[in-house]
């Protein structure tokens, strides 16, 4: 049984969009090692860059694991501004993340 | 509005639907009310023919008497009564066949029709032959004959006379019947007509009701609309005041370093945020550089603009390289729970010609220097307030006389959501400046990348360029800065400032 959650988000990430954003990321509980997939995400506002980090600070005080999927080169600049390269394991497709996830769980 | 005109068509069909069951019932009550009448006219034709019956009883006593009565006595005067009803009796009976044949009583039809014979019989074999006074048998037998002619003919006027009877009561029975059942039809009829009258006020109610509830959710709206615009308006102050605090620290005077920088709001008012630069020289001859960008808008950023900024100062003073100074901004700010805030502190040595500095969320410096195309320098470490015990990333960059480092927010280079785009405008409008002489840089590079178009974001710009020949091969100094940036430093707001713009 697969225990990846997968969270996807796509377009432009910005304030307009706050509510739906932090509904998304957000924990349940039950979670054993999340998938964010970025793939077709072009932009993101600081506002939500700024719930892209709350929602992995919680997820490292749950010890879950958190692979981001980026798919655009124009995110991923933005992802290096606000140094969220360093605190994310990112992966330009899905299946090399969701490979990094199951392995970690099996180990 | 789709659910409305739903509801509205539903309501409709009802109506329909009871207004056809209402045309059932008046035609189903007008064809009763039709069977009522069909009922009373076969009930008093029914009357007339027992009324026919009972005659025909009648006539055919007197034809008995009269002929009884000229037996006896030979005397023509009895004959009376038996020609009076001899000439009525048989048209009689036949009328009474007739009648009860058109109005199908089989048995009493049967009876008369048998009646009508032994009528027949009685005259030929009992009354003919007294009248000729020449009876063919013996007066007892002939009378027994008569008797029991009499007595058959008496028992088929019964018969019809019950039949009659029988069918008049079967007759009044379905009338009551029918009446019942036009009873029932008003009673539903009156019980519909109530119903849709009371299906057409309450629509009336509710859609009065429904106007009632838009108007009233309409005012609100707008009373609501008006609240916030009026906290949008005292907002924007607030903001504006603080922004301008900005505009009123002025930029240092030093003969090896020179100083350009412009910040310009948002043009829609809510989104104007804490966009802030400050350049300041310190103790033991550096030159401190920052420029920061709080997550959010309106007043709850502008007062942790104004938060971290002193705190950067602060932390600045206290010594140490730009990591140093951003990491005690970032535990103060996360120890008061602040939004997150972007950043870039740094120091320039212009002895050396070095630039340092540290970057925390912070869209990278640009870096111009002569002879070359300007390129973007390293970045990336965690906005201000994200994470405790944050490490930030220190970066050192050689320089050369005459190059000029380029700070900018977010604003700058995410205009078209495209960052990739921005940041290819941002280095044209760079180098686009490098080719100017005696030119304000910041104001430059912002008039280029919008061309006049609005900005829907907060825009700072600052630059710090060392003394040296400039990529438009002049040489500058601390007087040609003076002289070229007198207007900005030495009297007050920017142009592009909101208290620019309120003063001009």
């Amino acid at each position: 049984m697969s225990a990846i959650t997968v969270i996807r988000l796509t377009g432009e990430l910005e304030i307009g969009r706050k509510d739906e954003i932090s509904r998304a990321l957000r924990l349940t509980g039950s979670e054993r090692s999340i998938l964010v997939d970025f793939h077709d995400v072009t932009y993101a506002d600081s506002t939500s860059l700024a719930e892209l980090l709350r929602f992995r600070r919680d997820a490292d005080a749950h010890g879950i694991p958190v692979a981001i999927v980026i798919g655009s080169r124009q995110f991923a600049r933005l992802i290096q501004y606000a140094g969220l390269s360093d605190a994310f394991t990112v992966f330009e497709d899905r299946g090399a993340a969701l490979t990094y996830l199951s392995a970690s769980q099996t180990s | 509005m789709a659910n409305r005109s739903n509801s509205r068509r539903a309501g409709a069909t009802i109506v329909l639907v009871l207004l056809l069951v209402l045309g059932l019932l008046i035609g189903g009550g007008l064809s009763v009310r039709s069977l009522i009448a069909r009922g009373f006219d076969a009930t008093t034709r029914l009357r007339e023919t027992l009324g026919i019956s009972r005659q025909s009883l009648v006539a055919q006593l007197d034809e008995e008497t009269g002929i009884r009565g000229f037996a006896v006595t030979h005397d023509r005067r009895f004959l009376f009564p038996f020609t009076a009803a001899h000439q009525i009796l048989q048209p009689q009976l036949a009328d009474l066949i007739g009648r009860l044949e058109a109005q199908h009583v089989d048995v009493a039809a049967t009876a008369a029709i048998d009646a009508r014979d032994v009528n027949g019989y009685w005259l030929a074999d009992v009354a003919t032959p007294l009248l000729a006074n020449r009876p063919a048998r013996d007066p007892l037998a002939l009378e027994l004959d008569g008797k029991a002619l009499i007595d058959r003919y008496r028992s088929d006027i019964e018969t019809i006379n019950a039949a009659l009877n029988e069918r008049t009561q079967e007759t009044q029975q379905s009338v009551r019947d029918a009446i019942d059942r036009i009873n029932i039809f008003v009673a539903f009829t009156v019980v519909l007509i109530a119903a849709i009258g009371a299906g057409v006020l309450e629509a009336q109610r509710r859609s009065t009701q429904r106007i009632q509830r838009e108007r009233l959710r309409a005012e609100r709206e707008e009373r609501e609309a008006q609240a916030l615009r009026a906290a949008y308006a005292a907002e924007k102050r607030i903001a504006d005041s603080l922004q301008e605090a900005i505009a009123q620290r002025p930029l240092p005077t030093i003969p090896t370093l020179r100083f350009s920088a412009t910040y310009v709001p948002a043009t829609d008012e809510s989104m104007v945020g804490g966009d802030w630069y400050d350049a300041l020289e310190l103790p033991n001859n550096r030159v401190l550089f920052a420029i920061g960008d709080v997550t959010g808008h309106g007043i709850e950023a502008a007062v942790t603009m104004n938060r971290a900024r002193q705190s950067l100062i602060s932390s600045a003073l206290l010594g140490g390289d730009p990591g140093a100074v951003l990491r005690r901004v970032n535990e103060e700010l996360y120890a008061q729970r602040a939004p997150l805030v972007t950043a870039v502190a740094g120091f320039a040595d212009a002895g050396t010609y070095e630039f340092v500095y540290a970057t925390a969320g912070h869209p990278p410096p640009l870096l111009i220097e002569p002879g070359r195309r300007p390129r973007l320098l390293d970045c990336g470490s965690l906005p201000l307030g994200a994470l405790a015990g944050t490490e930030y990333k220190l970066y050192r960059t050689q320089s050369v006389p005459g190059a000029t480092l380029v700070l900018y927010t977010d604003g700058a280079v995410e205009h078209s959501r495209n960052v990739l785009e921005g940041e290819e405008l941002l280095i044209e409008a760079a180098a686009g400046a490098a080719q100017q002489d005696e030119v304000d840089t910041a104001s430059f590079i912002h008039a280029t990348i919008f061309a006049g178009r609005p900005a829907g974001d907060d825009v700072a710009i600052l630059t710090i360029a060392f003394a040296g020949v400039n990529a438009a091969g002049v040489h500058i100094s601390a007087d040609d800065a003076s002289s070229a940036f007198a207007g900005r430093l030495g009297r007050g707001p920017a142009p592009g400032t909101a208290l620019g713009r309120l003063a001009s």
